[in-house]
């Protein structure tokens, strides 16, 4: 297949160096014959200010990427590497936004205290550390519910806390798994344009993992193609969709509507 | 394969580790102390299977648990059962039984030998005082959580008192009482216990106590083992009766609720 | 609204006609088994609240206190360690098991023959025996904690000690205080039968004591005593336990309604 063996990225490459780089990277669970391989030889580089997304059918394999980026699982075979340095625990600068916002809050803590957690070992002078916390809370529109627990907020809003969480941080790099998966359809607007809002506050390189092709396109400047088991990179689609990104103006471009059909062909070709 | 027999592995040696620190610490440091060695403990157990006095104590304990927690269960259920019925009486009765539950039956002990003397019939009432608050009162909270639309329906559809009771309320009750049961099941041997060794009622407690008394430590340690064991086949017991009994209800419940 | 203030009514109102009927009815008592309600308040005055406050009453307390502390400490520090080290987990598991089975009072004697009839044989039965609830309860609880939550803190880099402290704690703070509330249990009974078996100090031995000597009315002020303290005990750990797990109280009864 000529589109395969493309090399990928080569356009961008040459415009931004890669911050976040891929190379040949496999996962296997299991050893002998129940090995199971979920992740077969990965490779694709995401550059300093880019949004990328990573789009595939469920059940592919990409929240065992995310870990293996995340420094969460060891990789089987191959490398991810942040500036060349490759990812053997948490980096420390990453943040990453789960999937499931109702476990990856914590209960105990009120919104404040959630957004504060993770800046406890960073030592910053409480001055600094309030403004962090309030511009995140803030960025995320949550400023008046920064006493509430996240049990008393909805779904979106507690999606918002946990991407507040990793605002606060000011991780160079940010990755989020299926974030508004479980969000109405409303607030999924909202999300992601909070999503582009803060590449453009921030300066962050931002990874998403999403199922909804749509949305990779809406968001992206590059979108990774995944393909089924085991999880292999079909293609790099470079998205070219004029700045800034709208809702509304955007999905009604004819572009938007050609490259997410080229997208969705190549997921629902067979393998 | 060899991953999953490291934790077995380890265990064993766990078990082995603490035997062999008691073996050594009561024949080395502690020696002709209090503290028998692990063998002559284990020496004394064999001697305590061979023995017909031990095992009619040790039946004489699982009767008075048994016979105790039977008759706990069915007043629970009954009393339970009327006291949710009736909204007024479960008013009337909950500071009261709120103020009980929390009271050991350890605390009444010497009431009770004072009436019945260090007899089977007192550590029976022990027992049954000490199960039946508490079954009494999950069956109360499983008579009350019966769901009001299908009791709505059930009354709709013309069934009689007895009929809802037995079709709807009972069964909505059922986890409750399960849960209830399954505390109840190993705290009616605690109490069978305690009523013995404290209160002189038949059975191993008072084996435990009269062994102590004599300074018989090694067949105390071996009771005490003996305890350790039947105190776990209570607990295995009740919570796989549980399981077996109550696996099909879809509100079954692993936690007490509380 | 009428139907509300009647079960309010009937529910303060029935606890005082209960001991108003128990009153009236003892009142003539002549049956040795009941004395009347005001002779065993009498004693109950006389004995509890002067005669024996410091020598017995505050005996009991503090062993019951202070055994308790130090269970719950042991308990739960021991139960970090087993919980969070494989190989501390699968060498402990059987024994504490093992142990856990045997009832806590049959433990009393074996620390008699150690120890003798002081009161640290009241301190360590009280202290030991209550261990295992928490100590169970504490592994289970950190072994359930979510996935996600440690996925979380070792994203965000948080120390080993924050992990500890501020997500493993509290995330099986629920667990770890039903355990706690069943050890308070297990350090009453056993501290009433560590003092009826082997002393002539504190509640539980001056009650058995009343009771060996026929003193009917001194063995019921006792058992008032035991029970207010039972319950009174059981009652402030739930008020500490529903301010400090306001957080799970709040999250649960939002999502029953």
């Amino acid at each position: 297949m000529k589109l395969q063996e493309k090399p990928v990225t080569v356009n961008n490459a040459a415009a931004v160096p890669p911050r976040l780089e891929v190379t040949a990277l496999s996962k296997t669970y299991g050893s002998g014959p129940s090995a199971k391989c979920v992740i077969e030889d990965l490779t694709f580089t995401i550059g300093t200010g880019e949004v990328v997304c990573i789009v595939g059918p469920s059940g592919v394999g990409k929240t065992t990427l995310l870990k293996c980026l995340a420094g969460l699982q060891p990789a089987t075979s191959g490398t991810a590497a942040i500036d060349g340095r490759t990812i053997a625990g948490p980096p420390a600068e990453m943040a990453l936004v789960f999937q499931d916002y109702s476990r990856s809050l914590m209960p105990w803590l009120t919104v404040r205290k959630n957004v504060r957690l993770p800046l406890r070992h960073l030592r910053l002078p409480e001055a600094e550390l309030n403004q962090r916390i309030n511009t995140a809370l803030e960025a995320v529109g949550l400023a008046h519910a920064a006493n509430q627990y996240p049990w008393q907020l909805s779904g979106g809003m507690q999606q918002r806390v946990a991407i507040a969480r990793a605002l606060a941080y000011r991780p160079e790099i940010l990755i989020m798994d299926e974030p508004f998966a479980s969000v109405d359809a409303q607030t999924r607007f909202e999300l992601e344009d909070l999503c582009l809002k803060i590449r453009e506050d921030f300066g962050m390189t931002i990874l998403v993992v999403t199922h909804d092709i749509d949305e990779a396109v809406y968001l992206s400047d590059r979108v990774v193609v995944l393909g089924a088991k085991p999880a292999r990179v079909l293609d790099v689609v470079d998205i070219d969709l004029p700045a800034p990104r709208d809702q509304i103006s955007t999905r009604a471009l004819p572009e938007f509507a050609e490259q997410r059909t080229m997208v969705l062909s190549m997921i629902r070709k067979p393998a | 394969m060899n991953k999953n027999l490291r934790p077995l592995l380890v265990s064993a040696g766990g078990m082995l580790a603490a035997l062999a620190l008691w073996q050594v610490t009561a024949t080395g440091p502690m020696a002709g102390g209090p503290l028998p060695s692990a063998a002559a403990t284990f020496v004394q157990l064999a001697g305590l299977v061979a023995n017909e006095a031990f095992w009619a104590a040790l039946a004489e304990t699982l009767v008075i648990s048994l016979a105790g927690l039977t008759s706990a269960a069915v007043v629970g259920v009954v009393t339970g059962v009327l006291i949710g019925s009736f909204e007024p009486v479960r008013y009337a009765t909950l500071a009261v039984l709120e103020f009980l539950k929390p009271i050991p039956p350890i605390v009444i002990l010497p009431l009770v030998v004072l009436i019945f003397g260090p007899t089977t019939q007192m550590s029976w009432f022990l027992v049954f005082f000490g199960c039946v608050l508490p079954i009494i009162m999950q069956t109360v909270s499983g008579v009350h959580d019966a769901d009001p639309v299908t009791l709505d329906t059930a009354r709709s559809y013309g069934l009689g008192r007895t009929e809802i009771l037995a079709r709807v309320t009972l069964p909505s009750a059922m986890p409750f009482i399960g849960t209830a049961m399954r505390v109840a099941a190993p705290a009616a041997l605690v109490i069978t216990v305690v009523a013995g060794l404290l209160g002189g009622g038949p059975g191993l407690g008072l084996s435990i106590y009269q062994a102590q008394a004599a300074g018989d430590y090694p067949v105390l340690y071996a009771y005490v083992v003996v305890l350790g064991v039947l105190g776990l086949s209570f607990q295995g017991a009740s919570r796989l009766a549980e399981r077996r009994l109550l696996h099909w209800h879809a509100s079954y419940r692993e936690v007490l609720p509380a | 609204m009428n139907r509300k203030l009647t079960n309010w009514a009937l529910g303060v109102g029935t606890p005082f006609l209960l001991v108003a009927a128990w009153w009236m009815f003892s009142e003539n008592s002549t049956n040795t088994f009941f004395p009347p309600l005001g002779m065993i308040l009498e004693r109950f005055q006389a004995l509890w609240l002067f005669e024996h406050f410091e020598s017995d009453v505050m005996l009991s307390l503090r062993n019951l206190v202070v055994g308790y502390a130090l269970a719950t400490v042991i308990g739960v520090g021991l139960g970090f360690v087993t919980a969070l080290m494989p190989v501390a987990r699968w060498a402990l598991d059987p024994l504490i098991h093992f142990l856990r089975g045997i009832p806590p009072v049959a433990l009393v004697p074996i620390f008699i023959s150690l120890i003798g009839f002081g009161i640290e044989m009241r301190l360590v039965s009280i202290t030991l025996a209550a261990m295992f609830p928490t100590l169970i309860a504490t592994v289970d609880g950190i072994r359930s904690v979510d996935s996600t939550l440690k996925d979380v803190s070792s994203v965000y880099r948080l120390t080993r000690a924050e992990k500890l402290a501020q997500v493993y704690l509290p995330a099986a703070g629920p667990q770890i205080a039903s355990g706690m509330q069943v050890s308070l249990q297990v350090a009453f009974v056993v501290m009433i039968a560590s003092e009826m078996l082997g002393s002539s100090q504190g509640i539980g031995a001056m009650t058995l004591l009343a009771q060996q000597s026929f003193m009917t009315s001194d063995m019921w002020a006792g058992i008032l005593l035991l029970g207010v303290i039972g319950f009174g005990a059981n009652l402030v750990f739930e008020v500490i336990k529903n301010k400090v797990l306001a957080w799970y109280v709040g999250s649960k009864r939002l999502a029953r309604s």
